[in-house]
C-alpha cells in the first residue's frame, strides 16, 4: 500500500506542477487511491464535511477576518510610527521596524499574508526613499511577514493541534520562541547588510524628545497594541477558547477601524469581508480534500509502515531530524503551509514520538519549516504577494530573500529541531 | 454579481463572528449560555466555507503552485497550460461532485436533526453538492474563455 500512497503523492506533485488548483490536486490523488488502490470513498465525504464543522477550525476565518479588517483600517501606519520612534534614527533602523512591526501584526492576525499586505505598501516605498534597494526592502518585509505564522495566534498551529489532537495553546507557545529568534535574526542581519546602503537617517533626538515622541505615538498605536493583549490574555488567562478570542478580535477590530483609525468605510469593509471569506473558502476546500487523503493514509496504516521502513534504513535521531527538515523544506516549496501540515503531521508524528520528539516540539518544527515554505519558490505565496506590492520582479526579489532565509531563518530551523528548550520553554512555563 | 457576492459573504462572516461573540458574552459575562446557539451557527459557517470557495472559483483565485509557468515564455504556452489545468480540474471536480451527490442523497435519506433545536442537518450538508456544481460551472466558463483566447491567437497567426 505504501507504493500506492507514494504514487498518489506523485500525482499530487504532477497536478501541482501543471497549475491545477490545490483542492483538485488532492482530489486527483484521491482518484488514484480509489481507482488503483481500491480504497473506498464511501462515507469519506460525510466524515470530511463533518470535520469542517469543528468549532476549533472556526478560529481560522475569524482570525483571517480580524487581520484583514485591521489591515484595511490603517493601523499599520500607527504601528510603524510607534516602532520607528524607538529606532528610526539608527542606521538600518527602518529594516528593524519592518521585522518588529510584522511580529506585532502577527500577534493580531495569525496569517503570514497580513504583514506584507498591511505594512508593505507603506514601508517598502519609505525604505526605498531612505536609500534601501527596493528589491531588498521587498524581500525583508515579505520574509518578516512570515512571523505572522510563528507569533501566536497562528492559523497553522490551530490546524496542527486539530489534526494531531495536541493542545492548540501549547502549539501557539511552541512557535513563539523560534518566531522571536527569527525576528531578532532578521533585525541583526539587516543592521549588518544596511552598512553598505547609502541611507538617509533622521537626526538623533534628545532623550526628552524621544520619550515624549514614544508616548505620543504610543497613544495613537494603543488600540492596535491592545488587540493582541485581549486575544492572548483572553486565551492564556483561561477566559476564552481560541475561536471565541478570534470572534472577540473581529468585534473589537470593526469599531476600532471605523471610529478610531477611520480607515475603514463600508466599501472597503465589504471588500475585506469578501476577501476574507474567499481566502477561507479556498483554505477550507483544500482542508476538506487533503484531510480525506490523509485519513485514507492513516486507515491504510501508512504512517506505521513508513516508521518501520525508515527504521530499517536508520534510527539515528540526528540524521532523521536532518532528513525530516529537508523533507519538510521540499514539501513547503511545493504546497502551502496548511496542506503540508494536514498531510505530513499525521504521517510523521509516530516517527517523531518514536525518536523522542514530543508532539509540541514537532509543532514548532513543522511551524518553522512550513512558514519558510511561504517564501521559498516555486510555491512562495508570501514572496509573490510581496513582489506584487513592492512592484518588483519576482526574479529580482529571490536573491535578497535567499540571503535573508539562509542567514536569518535556516539557523532557527535547525535550532528548533536540535534544541528542544527553544520550543518547549514557554509551553512548560504555562503548564502544558 | 460582484456586489451580491460582497454582501452575501460579508453578511455570512459577520453572522458567524457575531454568533461566537454573543456566546462569549452570554457564557462568561452574563453566565447564561444560549441553548442551541452553537449548533445553529454551524449552518452559516459551512455555507460560508463553501460559498467562499465558489467565489474563489468565480474569481479564479484558488491557490495554485504554478511551477511550470515560470519556465514558459510565450502567452500561447501559458494559455495551453491553463487549458490543461482547467480540463484536469473539470475531470477531477466532476468525480468529486458525484461523491458530494452520494453524500447529499445519504443526508436526505437519514434526515438527521440537530440535538437541541431539531434543525435538519441536510440544510448544511447540501452546501457541498451545491458548491461543487457551481464551482464546476465556473471552471467550465474559464475553460471556454481560455479556448477562445487560444482560437483568437491562432486566427491572428493565420
Amino acid at each position: 500500500m505504501v507504493e500506492i500512497a507514494l504514487m498518489s503523492v506523485g500525482v499530487l506533485v504532477l497536478l501541482l506542477t501543471l497549475g491545477v488548483p490545490l483542492p483538485y490536486c488532492f482530489g486527483g490523488a484521491l482518484m488514484l487511491m480509489y481507482f488503483v488502490g481500491d480504497v473506498t470513498m464511501k462515507g469519506n465525504m460525510l466524515w470530511g464535511f463533518q470535520q469542517l464543522g469543528n468549532p476549533v477550525l472556526l478560529a481560522i476565518p475569524l482570525f483571517v477576518l480580524a487581520g484583514t479588517v485591521m489591515s484595511q483600517s490603517g493601523i499599520a501606519a500607527s504601528l510603524l510610527n510607534f516602532v520607528n520612534a524607538f529606532i528610526g534614527h539608527v542606521r538600518g533602523g527602518l529594516g528593524v521596524v519592518a521585522a518588529v512591526s510584522c511580529a506585532i501584526i502577527g500577534a493580531i492576525s495569525g496569517s503570514g499574508l497580513t504583514g506584507i499586505a498591511a505594512i508593505g505598501p507603506l514601508l517598502i516605498p519609505e525604505m526605498e526613499k531612505r536609500g534601501y534597494p527596493r528589491e531588498y526592502a521587498t524581500a525583508l518585509v515579505a520574509n518578516s511577514s512570515i512571523l505572522g505564522l510563528l507569533i501566536p495566534p497562528s492559523v497553522t498551529m490551530i490546524v496542527y493541534g486539530w489534526v494531531t489532537d495536541t493542545s492548540i495553546l501549547a502549539c501557539f507557545l511552541a512557535t513563539a520562541g523560534p518566531g522571536l529568534l527569527v525576528m531578532l535574526n532578521f533585525s541583526l542581519v539587516n543592521l549588518f547588510l544596511a552598512r553598505k546602503f547609502p541611507l538617509k537617517l533622521d537626526a538623533k533626538p534628545a532623550t526628552a524628545d524621544l520619550v515624549s515622541e514614544v508616548g505620543r505615538r504610543g497613544v495613537k498605536a494603543g488600540p492596535a497594541l491592545l488587540m493582541p493583549v485581549i486575544v492572548l490574555g483572553g486565551i492564556y488567562g483561561g477566559i476564552m477558547t481560541p475561536t471565541e478570542a478570534a470572534a472577540v478580535s473581529v468585534i473589537y477590530a470593526i469599531p476600532v477601524g471605523f471610529l478610531i483609525y477611520k480607515g475603514l468605510r463600508l466599501s472597503n469593509f465589504l471588500a475585506a469581508g469578501m476577501e476574507a471569506a474567499t481566502a477561507i473558502g479556498t483554505i477550507m476546500l483544500m482542508i476538506l480534500f487533503s484531510m480525506i487523503l490523509s485519513q485514507m493514509f492513516v486507515m491504510e496504516s501508512i504512517p506505521q509502515e513508513l516508521v518501520e521502513g525508515i527504521f530499517q534504513i536508520t534510527d539515528n535521531k540526528v540524521l532523521l531530524l536532518v532528513l525530516i527538515n529537508v523533507l519538510l523544506f521540499l514539501v513547503g516549496m511545493v504546497v502551502n503551509d496548511i496542506t503540508a501540515i494536514i498531510l505530513i503531521a499525521p504521517l510523521l508524528l509516530p516517527l517523531m514520538e518514536a525518536i523522542g520528539v514530543s508532539p509540541v516540539q514537532f509543532a514548532a518544527i513543522m511551524g518553522v519549516n512550513t512558514a519558510m515554505g511561504g517564501v521559498t519558490p516555486p510555491y512562495a505565496s508570501i514572496l509573490y504577494l510581496g513582489a506584487r506590492i513592492g512592484d518588483v520582479k519576482v526574479t529580482k526579489v529571490i536573491r535578497p530573500a535567499m540571503v535573508l532565509i539562509i542567514t536569518g531563518y535556516v539557523p532557527v530551523v535547525f535550532l528548533t529541531s536540535f534544541w528542544s528548550d527553544l520550543s518547549l520553554f514557554l509551553p512548560r512555563l504555562f503548564g502544558y | 454579481m460582484d456586489r451580491f457576492a460582497k454582501y452575501l459573504l460579508t453578511g455570512l462572516i459577520c453572522i458567524v463572528a457575531a454568533g461566537q461573540f454573543v456566546q462569549v458574552i452570554t457564557r462568561y459575562v452574563l453566565q447564561i449560555p444560549v441553548m442551541g446557539l452553537e449548533e445553529t451557527m454551524l449552518y452559516p459557517t459551512l455555507w460560508l466555507y463553501i460559498l467562499g470557495a465558489v467565489n474563489a472559483s468565480r474569481e479564479n483565485t484558488h491557490i495554485r503552485a504554478n511551477v511550470l509557468e515560470i519556465f514558459l515564455k510565450t502567452p500561447r504556452q501559458h494559455t495551453v497550460l491553463a487549458v490543461i489545468g482547467e480540463v484536469l480540474s473539470l475531470i477531477i471536480g466532476i468525480w468529486l461532485t458525484t461523491w458530494a451527490w452520494d453524500f447529499t442523497r445519504y443526508s436526505w435519506r437519514v434526515w438527521k436533526e440537530s440535538p437541541t433545536l431539531y434543525i435538519p442537518t441536510f440544510w448544511s450538508d447540501v452546501a457541498l453538492f451545491v458548491g461543487m456544481v457551481l464551482m464546476m460551472i465556473y471552471t467550465a466558463v474559464h475553460l471556454v474563455g481560455h479556448l477562445r483566447d487560444l482560437a483568437s491567437a491562432g486566427q491572428h497567426h493565420g
